[in-house]
């Protein structure tokens, strides 16, 4: 660990040089990103044909694959994002403020993300917005998709609005360092801006810190994005009170594993390792393993409760799902990476942080790949078996699994782009670091 | 208000103790309800008096002092006068005592005609009035807190009770036409001429089996079963609710239950949402194209057919054997376009009388199955006891309570056992609440029932079966061969 002390020079420094690193990361992603637009533009010529999908029931496939599971996946890092960056404002968790912000742009990104993958998904893009709208007073009441469109909705315009408030501080104070050509943007950016609404500000953030941490389980992911599924009666295998809380904890896992990766990519990039120290990183790790136990946890109620006893259709999917390879894969990195956090909690030693990388990618290709099996082996096992062609057999098509190669590159992209643009560390924990620690609202009083 | 009469003040109407006030008011509430609904009847175009009264008489009629009939003709001339027709939820009690009274007469005069053909006949005529003074009557009644009459209905006599006892079919939606099917498994024998009767009627690409018939084997029969699976057309179907676009939606005439194909954004909730896997997604451009579809040939679209009034956009569909746009301008018939989701429709352009007055009340798999001498299929109004599915119930009925009283040679069964009793009808996963609109007569399969080949088999009448190995040719970067 470094004994520098930080300062904001440091948190401006991705504004004012690019290494040749950033050119060929920038080159690499714009590719992949265009080669998914190529293939995008195949599938939307030739229809959903050319993916893997097919109807259920008498047409022996899954109608929803890949893209929906992807989709859960991105809305989960998304709101894993905001409810870490809310809970270091609100709980004054001070040790995470230098993550704070990371974690709020990867919840843009990635919900920006699940939307693209809703466009990428419906047979018919052309119209969503037209149909959408027009029905909306009436669908609103009763379409568990429409609730979806609109708390997705909700929280991007409270994460933007969270982040367009806390920014207006950094910009403010560092608005010689950052670049000029961009001065229309930080001009808007902190419009009217006066050191009196510092402490407003904060207080305003704090409220919103506040609804993002209550709606999260109650609206979000523990609510209308499982409902999705959950409310169905005829898919035993989504349908249960059990998928609200665990959606929420596979979000929280995912976004912690982004979080971890996006952090530790930075530091090394732009030398932040008096910054994003090991400390912070060692702390995220045990977060990772708590969420990770209780994903296991719910899992394993799932399971159990599912081979037991239970009626016929939830005991077929039950043993469909533990015997499937992918859930083994998915579980067994899972627990692979457990293994790791708990023994480096027991003995400091064996913590490094490629250690927690690792673990992290590996949380990461272990939800993604429970998410999408829970959408597609849902169907596969519906209450109505009777079909010979049911279950049918679903494997993504390379246009399918395109689209996950694309829209990381996309999500990169969206990072390397905002590197360039705000400081992605708050002004706020670099002060918190050197010990002129502002004092949050609700600490004082 | 006419209080020398009024009902209140009896033990049983529970309100005893207002007795002792001025308050003499009919209503449960007391008087200054009753002027509130009063004061909200005069707001309306019709008679406040002929209201008050009637809500009075249906208090009494709640407590059983006077019987549905009763209450029916008292006021059925000055319905009538208002309303233009008088169809109160008391009308079948009110037909019953009339049918009863007049029958004698009336087989005298007419040498033993159907009295219940009549009135079916009188029904199909005044439909659309009917619905519009329900909502008259919807409109006074809440006022009046009406609700009363209909929940008194419904608990003195089941509306699905007949003379055999709970009916299995009534069990739809209330009121109005409601179109569904009877499907006697008994008769069918697999021939899958269903099946191909619906392909030929809707143009679907390759292995969208609107209409579907599985073979199965049942652990506990060694015989060959059969399930017909057409859409079930629920009067709750989950589809429509999750619907984000309300593209999938009943249609308010006849409760047939369809997609407007050109709001559709092709998210296929509805199909992962359907319970019995009906639906069918357009993956790709579809096998037929537009122009070769019945009526494709019009001079208009969805738009054109929107600005036109009833009567001439239905001439126009009407002269053009049409066999995509509904009565309402609506695209919702025969196979849907690339991305959209498209499932049995119950032949909506044929109910609406675009393909002539003889296929009105017909649908492509039932005409199949009756020309390939089967008649397992019986499609109609499944609120109408005189339609074709309740007829044959009661004759399917009739048949099995005959037979088994000879096999028992005479033997007594005692009241309760009625010929629905005897009738082997089930519904499609009914506990999940759906109420569909399909009612089967015959075996339902177990819970360990599996698909096998049939006797006819999917190949052999050149039908795709598994659309999955037939849409894998189309998949990106696989089966290029």
């Amino acid at each position: 660990m470094s004994s520098r002390t930080p300062s904001s020079d440091d948190i401006v420094r991705p504004m004012q040089s690019t290494s040749k690193w950033y050119y060929v990361l920038f080159g690499v992603a714009s590719l992949l990103a265009l080669v998914w637009f190529g293939l995008w533009s195949i599938q939307l010529s030739q229809g959903l044909a050319v993916t893997n999908l097919a109807d259920w029931g008498s047409g022996g496939g899954v109608t929803w694959g890949l893209y929906i599971g992807a989709f859960i996946w991105w809305v989960g890092i998304a709101h894993g994002g905001i409810i870490l960056s809310a809970a270091v404002r609100l709980f004054g968790m001070k040790r995470y403020l230098p993550v704070a912000r990371l974690a709020e742009l990867l919840t843009i990104g990635a919900l920006s993300m699940a939307g693209m993958y809703i466009v990428i998904h419906v047979g018919r893009p052309d119209r969503i917005v037209t149909s959408v709208v027009q029905a909306y007073p009436v669908t609103v009441h009763q379409s568990p998709l429409v609730w979806d469109v609109t708390v997705i909705t909700m929280y991007m315009v409270m994460t933007l609005t969270y982040l367009g408030l806390t920014v207006r501080y950094d910009l403010a104070r560092l608005r010689d360092d950052l670049p000029d050509i961009l001065e229309p943007v930080y001009k808007i950016a902190t419009l009217g801006y006066s050191e009196a609404e510092d402490e407003v500000i904060e207080r305003i953030v704090w409220w919103l810190a506040l609804g993002v941490i209550v709606m999260a389980p109650l609206l979000l992911h523990g609510g209308v994005i499982p409902w999705l599924f959950a409310l169905l009666p005829s898919m035993p295998g989504w349908q249960g009170a059990i998928q609200g809380p665990q959606f929420l904890t596979i979000a929280l896992t995912s976004a912690i594993a982004g979080v971890i990766i996006l952090a530790l990519t930075v530091r090394r990039a732009y030398d932040w390792y008096h910054i994003l120290t090991d400390d912070v990183i060692r702390g995220l790790t045990l977060w990772l393993g708590l969420f990770s136990l209780l994903f296991v946890w719910l899992q394993l109620q799932q399971v159990i409760t599912g081979v037991y006893a239970a009626p016929l259709d939830q005991r077929t999917f039950a043993a469909a799902k533990v015997t499937a390879p992918a859930y083994q894969f998915a579980i067994g990195v899972v627990l692979i990476a457990l293994a790791y956090i708990f023994a480096q909690a027991v003995r400091p030693s064996i913590f490094s942080v490629r250690r927690s990388l690792a673990a992290s990618v590996m949380v990461l290709a272990g939800t993604l790949t429970e998410k999408i099996l829970f959408v597609f082996e849902g169907i596969e096992y519906p209450t109505f078996s009777m079909y010979a062609n049911t279950p049918g057999e679903y494997f993504p098509s390379l246009i399918e699994i395109g689209s996950l190669v694309g829209t990381i590159a996309m999500c990169t992209l969206f990072f390397m782009v905002i590197l360039k643009v705000v400081p992605v560390i708050e002004l706020h924990a670099i002060e918190e670091l050197r010990g002129e620690g502002h004092s949050a609202p609700g600490d004082d009083d | 208000m006419s209080k020398d009469d009024s009902s209140c003040g009896r033990d049983s109407c529970g309100c005893g103790e207002n007795d002792e006030t001025a308050d003499e008011s009919f209503h449960p509430m007391g008087e200054d309800y009753e002027e509130e609904m009063r004061e909200m009847l005069d707001d309306t175009e019709y008679d406040t008096e002929l209201g008050m009264d009637m809500a009075e008489d249906a208090m009494a009629l709640i407590q059983g002092e006077i019987s549905e009939a009763e209450f029916h003709d008292k006021y059925n001339e000055a319905v009538v006068e208002e309303f233009d027709v008088d169809d109160r939820p008391t009308v079948d009690a009110f037909e019953e005592m009339n049918a009863e009274e007049d029958e004698s007469i009336f087989k005298k005069l007419t040498g033993g005609g159907d009295i219940a053909d009549k009135l079916a006949g009188l029904d199909a005529d005044t439909s659309q009035s009917r619905r519009d003074t329900m909502k008259k009557m919807g409109a006074a009644g809440a006022a009046l807190g009406l609700g009363g009459v209909a929940s008194a209905q419904g608990g003195s006599s089941d509306p699905k009770d007949d003379e055999y006892g709970a009916n299995p079919v009534g069990d739809t939606s209330d009121e109005g036409t409601q179109l569904g099917m009877v499907i006697d498994l008994n008769r069918c024998d697999g021939c899958l001429e269903c099946v191909t009767g619906c392909i030929e009627e809707n143009n679907t690409s390759s292995g969208a089996n609107w209409m579907y018939v599985l073979s199965y084997e049942d652990e506990s029969t060694e015989q060959e079963n059969f399930l017909v699976r057409p859409c079930q057309h629920c009067t709750n179907a989950p589809c429509e609710k999750v619907c984000p676009v309300r593209a999938r939606h009943t249609r308010d005439k006849d409760g047939i239950v369809l997609t407007n194909y050109e709001t559709c954004i092709g998210c296929r909730y509805c199909q992962v949402a359907c319970p019995y896997g009906v639906n069918y997604f357009q993956w790709g451009e579809p096998d037929t194209p537009f122009d070769e579809l019945m009526g494709a040939d019009g001079d208009y679209d969805e738009d054109s057919l929107k600005e036109m009034d009833y009567e001439q956009r239905n001439q126009l569909l009407t002269e053009n054997n049409d066999h995509i746009y509904d009565e309402r301008g609506m695209w919702s018939d025969s196979r849907p376009p690339q991305g959209v989701m498209g499932k049995c429709t119950m032949c909506p352009t044929r109910q609406d009388g675009h393909s002539g007055e003889e296929k009105q009340g017909t649908v492509a798999c039932m005409e199949a199955c009756d020309a390939a001498g089967m008649s397992a299929i019986h499609f109609g109004d499944v609120n109408d006891p005189e339609s074709r599915p309740r007829q044959y119930m009661r004759q399917r009925a009739e048949q099995e309570f005959a037979r088994d009283t000879e096999l028992d040679n005479g033997e007594q069964w005692g009241e309760t056992v009625t010929p629905w009793a005897k009738l082997s009808a089930f519904k499609l996963l009914e506990d999940l609440g759906t109420r569909p609109n399909i009612t089967y007569l015959g075996n339902q399969p177990g819970p360990e029932a599996e698909q096998v080949e049939g006797p006819v088999s999917y190949e052999q009448i050149g039908v795709t079966d598994n659309r999955k190995e037939h849409l894998d040719q189309y998949t990106f970067g696989a089966g290029d061969d």
